[in-house]
């Protein structure tokens, strides 16, 4: 009779046990930002120029100076329908601005009261000036935590 | 998490299997079987782990009741309800999220051991569903490119789930009509939707969201029925009416005593004649 009862308080105690263990479960990667890679001739290219990224309005770039790069990482606004990006791109002897007009919808995006909210993105559409451009099509329309290609920026196909 | 569930339902079924063998063999030396009657009883319980839980002001409790009916000692099909609350403060942020809903199952156990001695063994599966509301409010958001802050408070978003439960558990009579026992469950979800804008963290009767869960009942049960009653084993804390049993017996002991001393005149009389 005594084994039996220690059975059973044992049995409930491991019980209260398994039911008290928690575990904090937050993506590592919680930053939600559109990824843009760079086409020319219909190949991936690096940009040897200088890319500086402003949205209409806002002083501080969202993107400053960077050199020889083949993709760029950019936040969209929470709150905008529409989001109007200035692509400046600056060599030794020539600086062009083209200007982009990404067309949105957001939700918010909460997976646990641990977590920081994030706000989601669903691209609808995409417009540019085409001064340096030639076109920009949508490969993936969700913004959100997975680091995937969202949109891709064609350059003019090069002189060669 | 696939090998882990696999792994787990093999381990129950391999439990399943061997629980039976086990306790075939301990009734050869035992007592010859007792027959249970098709209704062998009914019951009503109470989860007191859950109730625990909310005395104690935990992040979630599910405070269930269930009913039940037993069938030949066997099988006991149950119905559960209750309702699961969730009260949660996020660790490292100003997040909460709340929330207070009933959920329902229904399933059956089945009794392992063979033997009508008052302890039940049990094995057996619910169906849980639920549908709810939840509440989500945070600090006020920033925008990462033009620095507007606006609040945002989300209530009253919609969620839906139903899930698998594989229960074992052990029961055991404490005295009279009064039962105690434990199990443990494992979960699997099997249809769920929620609001597009954040899953739950909790879901009434389920536990926290995750693609499996562990839980587990400590029920305390009022069995009523001839089997309930008519139990082989001494109950675990003793019988509530010792003393009424105690007079009784040592009446027919003194009954026992006095019985000689009258025959023995008779004897007397018979050799006499």
């Amino acid at each position: 009779m005594k084994q039996n009862k220690a059975f059973f308080l044992a049995c409930i105690i491991s019980l209260l046990g398994i039911s008290s263990c928690e575990t904090i479960d937050c993506t590592l990667n919680n930053t939600v930002a559109m990824t843009c890679n760079f086409y020319q001739d219909g190949k991936a290219v690096q940009l040897d120029d200088t890319l500086t990224v402003t949205a209409v309005g806002v002083e501080n770039p969202l993107l400053n100076r960077k050199r020889g790069t083949s993709s760029m990482s950019l936040p969209l606004s929470f709150f905008n329908n529409v989001d109007t990006m200035l692509l400046h791109v600056s060599g030794e002897n020539y600086s062009v601005t083209d200007t982009v007009w990404i067309e949105k919808t957001s939700h918010n995006h909460f997976e646990s009261p641990d977590c920081p909210v994030n706000m989601f993105h669903n691209i609808t559409a995409v417009r540019c000036t085409h001064l340096f451009i030639d076109s920009i099509s949508i490969s993936r329309p969700d913004v959100d935590f997975y680091e995937d290609e969202n949109l891709q920026i064609h350059f003019y196909p090069s002189a060669d | 998490m696939k090998m882990k569930t696999y792994r787990f339902i093999s381990i129950l079924l391999l439990i399943s299997l061997l629980c039976p063998v086990a306790w075939g063999q301990s009734r050869k030396d035992n007592k010859p079987k007792e027959k249970a009657p098709l209704l062998s009883g009914v019951g009503v319980g109470v989860d007191v782990c859950g109730l625990a839980m909310k005395a104690v002001g935990a992040k979630f409790a599910n405070m269930e009741v269930s009913g039940r009916i037993g069938l030949k000692e066997k099988y006991f099909p149950i119905f559960e309800i209750g309702i699961g609350e969730c009260t949660r403060y996020g660790g490292e942020t100003t997040n909460v999220f709340s929330t207070r809903a009933p959920y329902w199952r229904i399933g059956m156990d089945y009794n392992v051991n063979k033997k009508v001695n008052g302890n039940r063994f049990l094995v057996g599966a619910r169906y849980g569903f639920t549908t709810y509301k939840y509440d989500f409010t945070c600090p006020d958001l920033t925008d990462p490119v033009y620095g507007t802050v606006r609040p945002l408070e989300l209530e009253g978003l919609k969620g839906n789930n139903q899930w698998l439960e594989l229960c074992v558990g052990f029961e055991t009579r404490l005295w009279s009509i009064v039962r105690l026992g434990w199990n443990i469950r494992y979960k699997m979800p099997t249809m769920q939707s929620y609001s597009e804008l954040g899953t739950p963290y909790y879901i009434p009767g389920y536990g926290r969201n995750n693609d499996t869960a562990f839980g587990g009942t400590v029920n305390l049960t009022f069995d009523v029925g001839k089997s309930a009653r008519k139990n082989g084993q001494k109950p675990l804390f003793g019988n509530l009416f010792s003393k009424k049993n105690k007079e009784t017996k040592e009446t027919k002991a003194k009954e026992q005593t006095t019985a000689p001393t009258e025959s023995a005149p008779r004897a007397a009389k018979r050799r006499g004649q």
